[in-house]
């Protein structure tokens, strides 16, 4: 492999980045002027037009039973039963039962309607303190989808315009843009240069027709560049007819994040659109969890049908690579005790756990599970973009406790993580909390394992 | 008409009418409502059999919670199964339905009968004062959540009083009893109660979520 970042260049580039994530919240733009009738309404519209059989069914099966406050990392961590998961559901319920349920001519006449102050005090709760993550899904016994009603309550606030400043800022730039942290054109082709001096090998940008096409993310191109370099070195180790794309590099996606579903709609379709004019079999999106959501599970329905192509992770798509004997890679010397963290929308909303096992296992690592671990796994602490947001700090750190606890009972040397914003939630609360454990990109350990001889290539 | 005629004649027949109406109309509302279409390709095929899976594995917790909510199940698996064995396996219940169905079916013994009736009856005290002192369970309850346990108590109560004979006149326990019912058949359609009718469809839509995805739960 080789070394496309040192360790300063990355403790260098992380403190800047640190420093200008910092400082968003105050070059957002401001909170839209808006009545409290527009914004109410604004909510509403959003909530009515997503309320199907389906969600009805689940806000009708909810019995209270308090059982989902024992899956969230925020309600275990502060202890705190404001954070309960099912009780950040409670407009989207008032709605429900005053506007489309069935009751709605007997319940409307003791649900009180939504009001301006309903949906600032819910900011908090369904983005400072919910990730989404999911898990709380899997303990109800009702088996109600807590985790996608708050993402219709994130695109709620966002409608009425409250979502979070640092994330106005990002969406707002993105919708712009195209890309986030400032990583336009420019800087891209900066760090396709610099990555292409440091591998030694031409880097096959904006061909025209290709069967991979391989994304990053602004986080990667202004830090995490092991991550993109690895998976460009191990696309070439491979053989793999591969191109990235000046107008189609950016994975990140905001709007999601935000629930500013015009900015995710646009984003997503975006990026098939190029895939499609390019003719690709496989989009790789980078390690950025919510990018594989994004266009995975986002791209059909988003373009309005099915897409012509894969779209697959970078875990998934060298994972199974590994795992079908497409691609070989060398043992370590050290048989290193790790710990693995699944990224929840690639993990517990992906269904991507034995692919980057896959590789532990290659490389001669021995994989030490944390006792929450695949589709029962904790968040980072931060994932969903509450890592920018600097009100959830606290919470933040509760959640990170509660991951690094289960992680360092496992014993393990070094953290694997194949998702960027994961990964600099460890890095921020490792900062935090004083904790020194290594965090190791799954792409930049592939491509550190690749053989150095391509005869190894299958 | 003496209180036990009227609560087990106009109030319990009034009370299935309402039970009835009120089921069908809920029922076919959400049964009416659109469904949104999913346009990805699944990672898994065969989606439904992840609702199926789904369906089933919920009834108990996964092991990584079972410390956490282990009470919360086995409460509700205790009192669920008591009272579906007391409605459905007492003598008497058994002889009430006979003589609507027109056929019986065989009985639990009366001992039995008991013993989980007071165990249903305990666990719903024990949850409805959880429910109370809980501040998670207190901040997330409304007056539907404690007046549904109450109104589900209520026929455990007046039929173990009635049974053994304790408190007011036997006819006049044996008329609370069937009020008691009547009261819970009207409230039923209405109140959480619902959830009998939407907790496996509900399991079954996040098993195919899931399912899609290609995480089996």
């Amino acid at each position: 492999m080789t070394e496309v970042v040192t360790k300063t260049e990355l403790d260098e580039a992380f403190a800047m980045f640190y420093g200008m994530a910092a400082s968003i919240k105050d070059l957002a733009s401001p909170e839209p002027e808006m009545t409290e009738a527009e914004r109410v309404g604004a909510a509403k519209g959003v909530f009515l037009k997503a309320i199907d059989a389906e969600m009805a069914t689940q806000l009708d099966a909810c019995v209270k039973c308090g059982a989902c406050a024992q899956a969230c990392q925020y309600s275990i961590g502060t202890n705190d039963p404001k954070y309960t998961p099912v009780r950040k559901l409670e407009l989207l319920k008032r709605v429900y039962d005053r506007e489309l349920s069935p009751l709605r001519w007997l319940k409307r006449l003791y649900t009180p309607d939504l009001t301006e102050a309903d949906l600032r005090a819910h900011q908090e709760l369904v983005y400072d303190a919910c990730t989404m993550c999911g898990r709380c899904n899997l303990v109800c016994p009702s088996g109600i989808n807590i985790a996608d009603m708050v993402a219709l309550n994130r695109s709620a606030l966002a409608a009425a315009g409250l979502m979070p400043a640092e994330l106005r800022f990002m969406q707002e730039g993105q919708e712009a843009d195209g890309t986030i942290f400032g990583a336009d054109e420019d800087l891209f082709l900066y760090r396709i240069q610099d990555l292409q001096e440091r591998l030694g090998f031409e880097i096959p940008l904006d061909k025209e027709k290709a069967d991979v096409l391989l994304v990053t993310s602004g986080l990667d191109i202004h830090l995490f560049r092991d991550a993109t370099g690895g998976a460009i070195e191990a696309l070439q180790h491979m053989g793999v007819d591969y191109t990235l794309r000046t107008d189609g590099y950016e994975g990140a996606n905001f709007g999601l994040l935000s629930g500013h579903d015009g900015t995710k709609k646009k984003l997503t379709n975006h990026l098939v659109d190029v895939a499609i004019k390019t003719g690709v079999k496989v989009v790789i999106v980078p390690e950025c969890g919510h990018s594989y959501p994004a266009l995975r599970f986002y791209g059909a329905e988003a373009h309005g049908g099915a897409i012509p192509f894969e779209v697959m992770t970078v875990s998934e798509y060298f994972g199974r690579a590994v795992m079908e004997g497409r691609l070989k890679l060398e043992k370590d010397a050290e048989r290193r005790v790790v710990a693995l963290h699944d990224p929840c929308k690639v993990g517990r909303w992906g269904g991507v756990f034995e692919e980057p096992r896959a590789i532990i296992e290659a490389i001669g690592w021995e994989l030490h599970e944390t006792e929450s671990n695949r589709a029962y796994n904790f968040c980072c602490g931060g994932g969903a973009g509450n890592f920018l947001i600097e009100s959830a700090d606290q919470l933040k750190r509760t959640g990170y406790r509660i991951k690094m606890n289960e992680i360092e009972q496992t014993g393990a040397k070094s953290i694997v993580v194949s998702c960027g914003s994961c990964r600099m939630n460890f890095e921020v609360g490792k900062v935090k909390a004083g904790d020194t454990i290594p965090v190791e990109s799954l792409a930049a350990l592939i491509a550190a394992h690749l053989p150095k001889d391509k005869g190894a290539k299958a | 008409m003496s209180l036990l005629d009227f609560a087990r004649g106009p109030a319990l027949e009034w009370a299935a009418v309402v039970f009835m109406v009120g089921m069908l109309w809920r029922i076919g509302g959400l049964t009416l409502m659109l469904r949104n279409k999913v346009l990805s390709k699944d990672r898994t095929p065969e989606p439904w059999k992840g609702g199926l899976r789904t369906m089933f594995t919920r009834f108990s917790p996964a092991p990584v919670f079972r410390r956490k909510v282990a009470f919360q199940y086995i409460a509700g698996w205790v009192w669920h199964l008591g009272f579906v064995l007391v409605v459905f396996f007492f003598q008497l219940h058994i002889q009430f339905f006979k003589g609507i169905v027109g056929f019986g079916w065989p009985a639990l013994p009366n001992g039995m009968i008991v013993a989980m009736g007071a165990v249903s009856l305990a666990v719903l005290i024990t949850l409805l004062i959880r429910r109370m002192l809980n501040p998670v369970l207190r901040m997330i309850s409304s007056f539907d959540d404690y007046a549904s346990t109450v109104i589900t108590a209520l026929p455990f109560a007046t039929g173990l009083m009635a049974f053994a004979h304790i408190g007011l006149a036997y006819e006049t326990m044996l008329a609370l009893h069937f009020l008691s019912v009547a009261l819970l058949l009207v409230w039923f359609p209405f109140s959480k109660l619902f959830h009998v009718f939407t907790v496996l469809p509900s399991r079954y839509a996040l098993g195919v979520k899931f399912w899609r995805k290609g995480v089996k739960v």
